[in-house]
């Protein structure tokens, strides 16, 4: 039993109706029987989500730091179900014989490659001098600790002491590494290794509103920030019980931030976030596009990730520079896709800053990853790009086309400039109503051709890239061309918002909910405070309530551990 | 190689007389369980997808079923006589269902039930007040119906086998088969892993093999019991998704000792694995021949009774660059033209057709395996299926269904039925008859009253 820290109490509990914007997230009600308890949640903006497991890119990096595998093993796993933009939505993840196949699989693999490395396993102790028994309860105890993200319960290291144990008198087994590597096998494959459960400090706040305890802070913070366990840092705050407060829990969240393991999830957000899944399977008409070549992608995507890391942990971290920044990192081979738009000599295979011409480039919304993958195989194309812009920056989601409509994109033709081409179309009653939302966005894009190079003409015409926004909170009207708007995007509270419910549905592993308005307010006022950037952000969503807070767990079967 | 010389080792060490341990690899020399039983090899059901719909125009075979003029099918004209084509097949169901063509053409698909309310995936206009989603395949999906029958009577080394080329994502428009409602089930994308999770035992001596099981036994026993301790902590939803993982692992542990190796044909196949690159679009026809080869020794080994090949999936978009195309978009893209453009209905035609030599493929393969007097496509019916009837409607009316096997004589083959509109219910409920193990309705009674007529 510990003491409640005094932070607790001084949450601002003022639940303000903020109406949110972004259609995408979906609010989606809350159960709720409506008594006391529920009325004590409601209040605090407190919202339950369902277990946690690994995805495989946490699976992958949490071996790399437990036992130094970095051979990804993980990747055999079926994928995660993608719900709400993000592969790692808690109520979204189902299990299946595969997947517990798999893990069967994976677990075997990974324990033997680990017990090639017993001195680092065994940490000092010596089974030859200090006994088998001995060096493998430690064992047990220590590598278990860090396995479950938590101190072993006396159950639990019976348990691995049982199959060490059969594993060392077993006949045709019988080593001591045999069973050090049963026992990784076992707890790789443990509930407590490979999913997160949560279930709070014995001491309500109120109701039945109650804390973390600080070992499951520790991993709170650290699946959240670096997709992946905690390191030594965390593993002694939660020791010391020493991340109860929001300060020290915003403390750790700013040292994290500094670690090169941020790096994973932000990449891991952006390729998600920004849909560079889709970069894989872009090709193009090389007859129309001769600078394409499959080998363009990997860089394109390295250009941009390494652009919004840089921007994010090294950088001034503002939304601001990420859509408007007049610079990017890429190695001569890219620089030379891009051309004059670079405006310094680039030499060699390594990635380096670069200053770009501000009048043609801003931030990643105009990076070839994107332009190109937001194209067609033989042209740019306006509808897509506009329901990019629409759907991840401004978190609208657009209707599909209607079941039985019939679509037919328009042919190339050489006499008229895309934007004419998709204008007709557009003009058309039956498609005006959807289309007038993407195109005219995907119209100021028009300076960048299909593979997302710069053109001042297409098909022996000017490139008029004009286009009129339209049904947007506050950005409505008339841009020519793509840094006009960048610029409006920046400073839209829409765009603004967008970003914060993305990162809010990404770190939390589920979707925004009725109960969360006081938490998304706070996080807004707290990116705006910080003229939107993104580390503080991050920070900010672990000062919630909602992240703060669960409510207490009523087990199915009694016996809580 | 290695690999050959120990097999033979293992089958001189048989004959030998000297393996004390009952390994089923043995039975390779001997007759199978089932036949032992039966006298007959066993049957099996192989459900074999491709998206966005066909050219319906085009899709039928001719009167007298000669296949070898056929535009799109003719290189099934070998397997004429063992094939049926069913048109008129409609997913009424789909018509009551939430969720959009491709989402209900798909997660009906097998199930014949309406897909569930929910908060997972965006459907149709998800903006505004009300926006629309949807949730999971509200129903058990034949395939898994009969996986949970069949292994009432015998445990094969797996229950059912899901093959998929790069279907990639899971989410309501990639997923056909379900254990239960909200269940979907995934697929084995990885040939190269699926070559050694199938036909690893084969490769591995036989004391080695009885060492692995022995310690994979201890590691399961102690993942259950740490299990069991730990679902006693969980609140009510949660413990519903951690006692489902606790499932898996009895059932992964009931089918330790169960292996492959039945049947004379059943050998470490000759397979062209793609490496890492078996999710790269133009891997995708290597990785598909690689999934079907192991899949026809899958079956061949009686590994399983019941499996699937999904290639990807609803909304597929792999660009067929390996068969001529005029526009070379991806298929969904192409699927959405007006039926008056030649070009795209030239591109789906190429598209269809490349399926269709797929499919004989397989067929090919199956046939080619003898099993007492029939054929191992003899034993089987092997079910293509489809979201959809045609892309750019997104109609779900007239479904290309075409059975290939009679699965033991019970379909009446080398025909051409026009169900004028049956519900393809119906169908599902014959496939349950086909496999003895009947029901009378499957999935919304409404649209499953009994199997379809004229099939047997």
């Amino acid at each position: 039993m510990r003491p409640l820290a005094t932070g607790h109490r001084s949450a601002p509990l003022a639940a303000l109706a903020v109406a949110l914007v972004c259609g995408c997230t979906g609010l989606i009600g809350s159960g709720g029987d409506g008594s006391a308890d529920d009325a004590v949640a409601k209040e605090l903006c407190v919202v339950d989500t369902p277990i946690r497991r690994m995805t495989r890119f946490e699976y992958n990096n949490t071996v790399r730091d437990l036992l130094g595998d970095d051979t990804n093993p993980a990747d055999v796993l079926p994928p995660e179900e993608e719900v709400a933009g993000f592969n790692n939505q808690a109520g979204a993840l189902t299990t299946s014989d595969l997947l517990v196949e798999q893990y069967a699989n994976v677990a075997e693999t990974v324990s033997a490659r680990a017990i090639t490395n017993m001195t680092t396993l065994m940490d000092g102790c010596d089974p030859a001098s200090q006994g088998s028994d001995a060096c493998a309860l430690s064992f047990i105890e220590r590598w278990g600790q860090r396995a479950y993200r938590r101190p072993l319960e006396q159950d639990e290291i019976d348990r691995l002491k049982g199959v060490f144990d059969w594993a060392v008198a077993d006949p045709d087994l019988g080593t001591f590494e045999d069973g050090i590597q049963i026992v990784i096998e076992v707890v790789l494959q443990s509930p407590s290794f490979l999913y997160r459960p949560e279930y709070g400090s014995e001491l309500p706040v109120e109701g039945d509103v109650v804390p973390f305890t600080s070992w499951e802070m520790a991993t709170k913070l650290s699946y959240m920030l670096w997709n992946t366990m905690p390191d030594d840092q965390l593993f002694e705050a939660a020791a010391n019980d020493a991340l109860l407060t929001r300060e020290q829990i915003g403390a750790q969240a700013a040292r994290m931030l500094e670690n090169d393991r941020a790096k994973d999830t932000i990449r891991n957000f952006h390729r998600q976030w920004l849909l560079l899944t889709e970069l894989d399977n872009v090709t193009k008409d090389t007859s129309i596009y001769p600078a394409f070549n499959a080998s363009l992608r990997p860089l394109w995507e390295e250009e941009i990730q390494t652009f919004i890391e840089q921007v994010i942990l090294e950088g001034d971290g503002s939304l601001q520079t990420l859509l408007t920044g007049d610079y990017s990192f890429m190695n001569e081979e890219l620089a030379s896709f891009y051309g004059d738009d670079v405006v310094e000599p680039v030499t060699g295979t390594e990635f380096q800053r670069v200053q770009l011409d501000p009048t043609r480039r801003a931030g990643f919304l105009t990076s070839a990853a994107l332009m190109a993958t937001h194209a067609n195989l033989n042209q740019s194309s306006p509808v897509f790009r506009g329901k990019f812009v629409r759907e991840q920056l401004m978190c609208n989601t657009l209707p599909l086309p209607p079941n039985d409509l019939v679509i037919e994109p328009p042919e190339l033709d050489p006499n008229k400039t895309t934007k004419e081409q998709f204008e007709e179309i557009g003009a058309d009653p039956a498609c005006a109503s959807c289309h007038s939302l993407m195109n005219p966005i995907g119209f100021i894009f028009e300076h960048y051709d299909g593979v997302g190079q710069w053109r001042d003409q297409q098909n022996g015409k000017d490139v008029d890239a004009v286009g009129e926004v339209v049904q947007t909170d506050d950005i409505d009207g008339t841009y020519d061309g793509a840094i006009e708007l960048a610029q409006a995007l920046a400073a839209s509270t829409q765009v603004q918002e967008c970003v914060s419910s993305q990162w809010f549905r990404f770190a939390y592993n589920r979707s925004v909910t009725q109960l969360d308005s006081c938490s998304i307010e706070q996080i807004n006022e707290r990116f705006a405070a910080s003229n939107f950037n993104v580390r503080e952000l991050l920070v900010a969503l672990t000062q919630t309530n909602a992240f703060l807070y669960r409510r207490a767990v009523v087990a199915e079967q009694g016996g809580a551990q | 190689m290695k690999r050959i010389s120990r097999r033979r080792m293992l089958r001189g060490t048989l004959f030998g007389g000297t393996v004390a341990i009952g390994l089923p690899m043995l039975d390779a020399m001997l007759p199978t369980r089932s036949s032992a039983q039966a006298g007959v090899a066993p049957k099996r059901i192989i459900f074999w997808f491709s998206a966005n719909g066909t050219r319906q125009d085009i899709w039928s075979p001719p009167a007298n079923m000669d296949l070898s003029g056929h535009p799109m099918h003719a290189s099934l004209a070998p397997f004429s006589q063992k094939l049926l084509f069913l048109d008129g097949v409609d997913q009424d169901v789909a018509y009551d269902s939430i969720g959009d063509g491709h989402q209900t053409g798909m997660a009906c698909l097998l199930t014949n039930a309406e897909i569930l309310p929910g908060s997972l995936f965006c459907e149709g206009n998800c903006d505004g007040p009300t926006p629309q989603y949807v949730g999971w395949g509200g129903g058990q999906s034949v395939d898994q119906y009969l996986a949970d029958e069949i292994a009432k009577d015998i445990v094969t080394k797996f229950r059912s086998l899901e093959f998929g080329v790069q279907v990639r994502s899971s989410s309501v428009w990639s997923r056909m088969s379900y254990t239960g409602p909200d269940q979907p089930v995934p697929h084995r994308e990885d040939p190269n892993q699926n070559f050694t999770d199938l036909f690893g035992d084969l490769d591995t001596d036989p004391f080695e093999l009885a060492l692995i099981r022995k310690r994979r036994q201890s590691v399961l026993d102690a993942v259950m019991a740490d299990h069991e301790a730990f679902n006693r902590t969980l609140g009510y939803e949660d413990k519903q998704t951690l006692d489902k993982h606790l499932q898996s692992i009895r059932d992964l542990e009931a089918r330790l000792d169960v292996t492959g190796g039945v049947g004379a044909a059943c050998q470490e196949p000759t397979v062209t694995l793609p490496g890492g690159n078996f999710e790269q679009n133009d891997q995708y026809p290597m990785t598909g021949r690689a999934q079907m080869d192991m899949l026809v020794m899958a079956l061949a080994c009686d590994m399983t009774r019941v499996a699937s090949i999904q290639w990807s999936r609803s909304v597929s978009n792999v660009q067929h660059n390996w068969v001529p195309l005029r526009l070379g978009e991806g298929h969904h893209s192409l699927s959405h033209y007006d039926d008056s453009n030649a070009d795209s209905q030239a591109d789906l035609l190429e598209i269809n057709k490349w399926y269709s030599e797929q499919f004989a493929y397989m067929l090919g393969l199956m046939d080619g395996i003898q099993e007492g007097e029939n054929s191992l496509l003899d034993n089987s019916v092997v079910v293509w299926v489809n979201e959809l009837g045609k892309g750019n409607s997104h109609t779900r009316r007239d479904i290309p269904f075409m059975l290939a096997g009679s699965a033991q004589g019970y379909f009446n083959t080398g025909r051409h039925i026009d169900f004028g509109g049956e519900p393809h219910g119906k169908l599902l409920v014959s496939l349950t008859h086909a496999m003895d193990k009947p029901v009378s309705t499957f999935g919304v009674p409404q649209y499953s009253q009994g199997p379809l007529s004229g099939l047997t």
